[in-house]
């Protein structure tokens, strides 16, 4: 750490900073195996502090994870688990009290997480609590049932950098006297008090360095940094670094604690601070955007630019440009959304797409600002509190810290659906499309009565399970109430639930209706044989074809086209037609984030010409090669997604892949530009872009290791290519060359 | 109803004219350019096309063929082109996309619904559509109805041209084309007719007048390597263009041979086998010529 070095400018140190995270990249691949994943900021444990275990990846991929040496967590359960509020408490004080500190002389901000807390819960849900009987079905109709689910939702972090620590625990001792409830208050406390400690461990370590440091200006660095986090022990930040610093705590510790990553509307955090130093004259712009480099590589956090206030002001300020610049210097993943619409500053919007064609790295993406508010306004919201919704999370939004909403957990796999509804029929007498259809709204009906039970479940027992205390500080109510936020402790409850592989079901329902009913080029029992076996066998690839290569959704008025609106219509209906036994009402989207793989693999073949076992299709986006064969215009793309939006405010976001050769020329912006604004035109609400090159992707497939640095929008969110499993790798290069017919554009 | 001979409608063609715009791509040219992109575009009937990495071997394609036209050849699927008379019966059969027929009689009407579809993405684009080829002026009753249909619908029209018809046929169209993309190649008519089929008279007297009628212009120079892109010629497409009200932009097209493998797929000789696509300083000498005549706006694709 005493070393010299040479130079000491913002820009080297983003570059060594850079550097720096790709090998933290490589390091947790090399020892914990792929991640299916944002690519998150955590650092590998040193070896002789970590046990390394099996464990599961979130997209259902063996991989390894790292226990800390010497910290075992209590258990009041014969299972070995840990439930409740009063020992999830103390239990994450311990972690965070015998956690490591990290100081990188490069940065500006200190504290990475290295071990999930997570990993310590097992089992994660309380035995006593049985839900057995929901299982069957689950299984049968495609239902990631979100029991259990944590975090995702967004907090309001101004609460945070007003108080301060101290300031919140002043507030928990405040209103413990005022409720009963001590267990929840005894969580509540023990997780500030370990977070001061790991804070003050950070200012004592800064402190050390410094003192061994012989360059002045890393010096002066770690000195700054001690101070910093000394004082924010207890005190509010008040200056713009220290706001990021204290972001920076934040997120490192929420992310440890059950995964959680958001910030919301940075940019309308961090604008007071930026505001009163530059006005005081002791922030330069360049520092302030080294700054919000130094905040973004700690995590890779959802972040939403731009985008009105209550009163539909709009919040775009020069931090919002900042961010921005900051991502483009730094040039690591990052969950970056930029809100687009007519009252949203218009440079905002032209800034990302440079950004976004240059840098090819797949951000930021792009929000529909009028279809959100809208949308969400239909659910019973006030105009106002419909503005203040963010996006905050792959694809989805939340008010900040009044709303829980349990947002991309919850998944209803169409496909699953369909495939378990299509062999109850051929197993019965009456086999004709009209009654697959019948049946297959039946089943919907029923997955979405299953799904609303399961919420029901959660929401009794979550609370009592994991409750989600760290989030609660930053939320209006469980403080105040002594509940948790998953516990009616805030103000809204509009549970998010997901339709997954859309394109697959409605490519499958017209392939049947064209080629068994009217062309009657096979019957059911030929086609139900070609599934079971996979379409192996001397027709087995020529029908496999046939199926396949009609006009299928995406190519616009096609049969298909019909067969999919037809699905989200009726999707949206029942999910929206009454709320669970419980009171909860429910809010459709479309989204399978990386779920299309483990949702594949359980799945045989479909009508629509998949082979058993290949990855369902994304959200609501076509499968590649929807031109009967040949793959699709991005027009094609934009205009069928915004068809098949359920139009509630919350998402069903359009994924696009297109080839670096239409350049970042004045002339290409602006087509990138009409393209995203033309969607949300049509209805649409968010716009993910990748920019592949397919050679380089196809490359960097053969030889991962050689390409650390190559950054891909996988979905929701981007990720190092090189650190994803095999399985999303090759999902992402098939999405990106079947696309493809095209000698200028590639498009799914 | 009025039909025309179409063979691909792009949507989101990128480089045919301003803004995001669809491309019709219509069947039938007079000129036989030796580096043509489009090889299956020349006859003014429809024609078979062979991609032979896509085919699975299911065989139906030998089964429902009259003529005998495919067969096996040292154990590779083949298509024997002089029997092949296009009727279409194998390609209705192949799944896999290896045999398809390209060309088919379309309405006006189906076009225009096809892009109409865009219609959202000309507004926010200042795009279009464009009516390619083949050459559109080889069939001008469609080609007319197609861009009056357009024109009522509000969308912005270009014509992508060889400028080799009669004026009294140019004249029509025209009428309802808001952008001329007009192909120049060689400025010597004798080199222009060994290397395109026809001489250069009619096509750069044909510019003049469309210059005349005040429509806007884009010029396009497909610039292959020893064939056109002598400075010599370039001074000469500088001369004319000097003289041209309103020239908008000329793109200097680059060679490419990525059109080779069709030439093999529709069974035609491709003349121009090896060549390699210059780089884009190897040209960037040929945009200074221009603008030694004035000529500014030129961009190198």
């Amino acid at each position: 750490m005493g070393t010299r070095i040479s130079d000491y400018t913002f820009d080297d140190r983003l570059d060594r900073l850079r550097e720096t995270k790709v090998r933290h990249a490589q390091r947790k691949v090399e020892l914990l195996g792929p991640r299916d994943g944002d690519e998150q900021g955590n650092v590998a444990l040193p070896l002789d502090q970590a046990i390394i275990v099996d464990a599961i990846s979130g997209s259902g991929v063996p991989v390894k994870d790292m226990l800390l040496k010497g910290y075992e967590p209590e258990t009041n359960h014969p299972s070995g688990g840990f439930f409740g509020a009063g020992i999830v408490g103390r239990n994450y004080r311990k972690l965070l009290e015998v956690h490591p500190t990290y100081i990188d002389p490069d940065s500006s901000m200190a504290g990475v997480y290295m071990v999930s807390f997570n990993s310590y819960r097992k089992p994660d849900w309380n035995p006593d609590y049985d839900y057995s009987h929901l299982h069957e079905d689950q299984e049968r109709l495609g239902i990631d049932a979100g029991i259990g689910g944590l975090q995702h939702f967004c907090p309001d972090l101004k609460i945070g950098l007003d108080l301060g620590w101290g300031g919140l625990l002043d507030k928990v001792r405040k209103y413990r006297e005022v409720n009963a409830d001590t267990e929840f208050y005894d969580g509540l406390e023990d997780i500030i008090l370990g977070m001061q400690d790991w804070i003050r461990r950070h200012g004592e370590e800064a402190a050390r360095l410094a003192e061994g440091e012989t360059d002045r200006d890393i010096k002066e660095n770690l000195l700054a940094i001690s101070e910093i986090c000394l004082a924010q022990v207890s005190d509010p930040p008040g200056t713009f670094r220290e706001a990021c610093q204290w972001l920076t705590f934040f997120q490192a510790a929420a992310k440890m604690y059950n995964g959680s990553g958001e910030w919301g509307q940075l940019d309308e955090l961090l604008r007071p601070f930026y505001d009163s130093d530059m006005e005081a004259g002791i922030l330069a712009e360049n520092e302030a955007i080294f700054h919000i480099a130094c905040l973004l590589l700690s995590e890779t956090a959802y972040i939403q630019l731009g985008g009105p206030d209550r009163d539909g002001n709009d919040l775009t300020s020069p931090v919002s440009y900042h961010v921005l610049e900051a991502i483009h210097r730094l040039k690591t993943p990052a969950n970056i959304g930029v809100r687009v619409g007519p009252n949203v500053d218009p440079g905002l919007l032209r800034r990302g797409v440079e950004i976004l064609l240059e840098d090819r790295m797949g951000f930021p993406k792009f929000i529909g600002d009028e279809t959100v508010i809208e949308g969400w306004m239909r659910n019973g919201y006030s105009i106002e509190d419909a503005r203040t919704r963010v996006y905050s999370g792959c694809h989805w939004l939340a008010i900040p810290g009044r709303e829980y909403a349990l947002m991309d957990i919850i998944k209803i796999d169409f496909a699953k659906l369909f495939d378990t509804t299509f062999w109850e029929m051929i197993e019965g007498e009456e086999r004709s499309v009209d009654t697959l259809w019948e049946r297959y709204r039946e089943n919907l009906e029923r997955a979405v009565r299953v799904t609303a039970e399961g919420i029901d479940i959660h929401f009794d027992r979550m609370y009592k399970v994991f409750p989600e205390l760290f989030l609660d500080f930053f939320c209006h109510g469980p403080l105040e109430k002594g509940l948790d936020a998953s516990n009616s402790g805030v103000e809204f409850y509009h549970i998010g639930v997901d339709g997954a592989s859309l394109a697959n079901v409605a490519d499958s329902f017209a392939a049947i209706r064209q080629r068994v009913e009217e062309e009657k080029r096979l019957d059911w029992d030929e086609l139900a044989d070609h599934l079971r076996k996979d379409w192996s066998g001397a027709e087995g690839e020529r029908v496999r074809l046939m199926m396949k290569n009609i006009q299928r959704f995406g190519s616009g008025g096609s049969d298909a086209d019909g067969w999919a609106a037809m699905i989200t219509d009726e999707f949206t209906r029942i999910v929206k037609e009454k709320p669970t036994t419980g009171g909860y009402q429910m809010v459709p989207g479309l989204f399978s984030w990386a779920k299309v793989i483990p949702f594949g693999k359980r799945l045989g073949a479909t009508p629509d010409g998949r082979r058993a076992g290949e990855p369902l299709s994304h959200g609501p986006n076509p499968s590649p090669g929807f031109n009967g064969g040949k793959g699709g215009s991005p027009t094609q793309m934009v205009t069928a997604v915004a068809a098949v939006q359920p139009g509630y405010g919350n998402t069903a976001p359009l994924q696009i892949d297109i080839d670096p050769s239409l350049g970042d020329s004045e002339e290409s912006i602006g087509k990138v530009e009409a393209l995203i604004r033309s969607h949300f035109k049509m209805g649409g609400t968010m716009v993910n872009i990748n920019v592949l090159n397919r050679e380089m992707l196809e490359e960097a497939n053969r030889n991962p290791e050689d390409h650390p640095d190559l950054i891909v929008r996988v979905t929701g969110f981007s990720a190092y290519f090189a650190s994803l499993s095999p399985e999303l790798r090759q999902y992402v290069v098939d999405r990106v060359i079947n696309g493809d017919l095209d000698d200028d554009w590639t498009c799914i | 109803m009025t039909t025309g001979l179409v063979f691909d409608i792009k949507h989101f063609a990128v480089h045919d004219g301003p803004g995001i715009r669809t491309t019709v791509f219509v069947k039938g040219c007079p000129l036989r350019c030796m580096w043509c992109h489009n090889p299956e575009s020349l006859t003014s009937e429809p024609q078979l096309m062979f991609t032979p990495s896509r085919c699975i071997g299911c065989g139906y394609c030998f089964k429902v063929c009259e003529q005998g036209a495919h067969i096996t050849v040292n154990g590779a699927h083949e298509v024997d082109w002089n029997k092949c008379v296009a009727c279409g019966k194998c390609a209705a059969e192949c799944y896999s996309g290896a045999l398809e027929l390209a060309g088919k009689e379309t309405s006006v009407d189906e076009v225009m619904e096809e892009v109409l579809k865009d219609k959202v993405f000309f507004e926010n684009s200042k795009g279009g559509m464009t009516i390619s080829g083949g050459e559109p002026l080889s069939q001008p009753e469609f080609t007319t109805e197609v861009f009056k249909k357009a024109k009522e619908n509000g969308i912005h029209t270009s014509l992508d041209t060889s400028g080799y018809a009669a004026w009294s046929v140019i004249e029509k169209v025209i009428e309802y084309v808001d952008l001329v993309l007009y192909d120049l190649k060689q400025m010597d008519s004798g080199r222009h007719k060994e290397y395109t089929g026809v001489p250069n008279e009619l096509i750069i007297e044909n510019l003049k007048k469309i210059d005349k009628k005040g429509i806007p212009i884009w010029v396009r120079i497909p610039t292959i390597p020893g064939l056109n892109d002598g400075e010599d010629n370039f001074r000469k497409i500088g001369e004319l263009l000097s003289g041209l009200k309103h020239l908008e932009r000329v793109d200097i097209l680059r060679y490419h041979k990525m059109a080779e493998a069709k030439y093999e797929h529709t069974g035609q000789d491709y003349r121009l086998k090896g060549m390699d696509t210059p780089e884009k300083d190897e040209v960037e000498h040929l945009k200074d010529i221009l603008k030694g005549y004035g000529v500014f706006n030129v961009i190198i694709s």
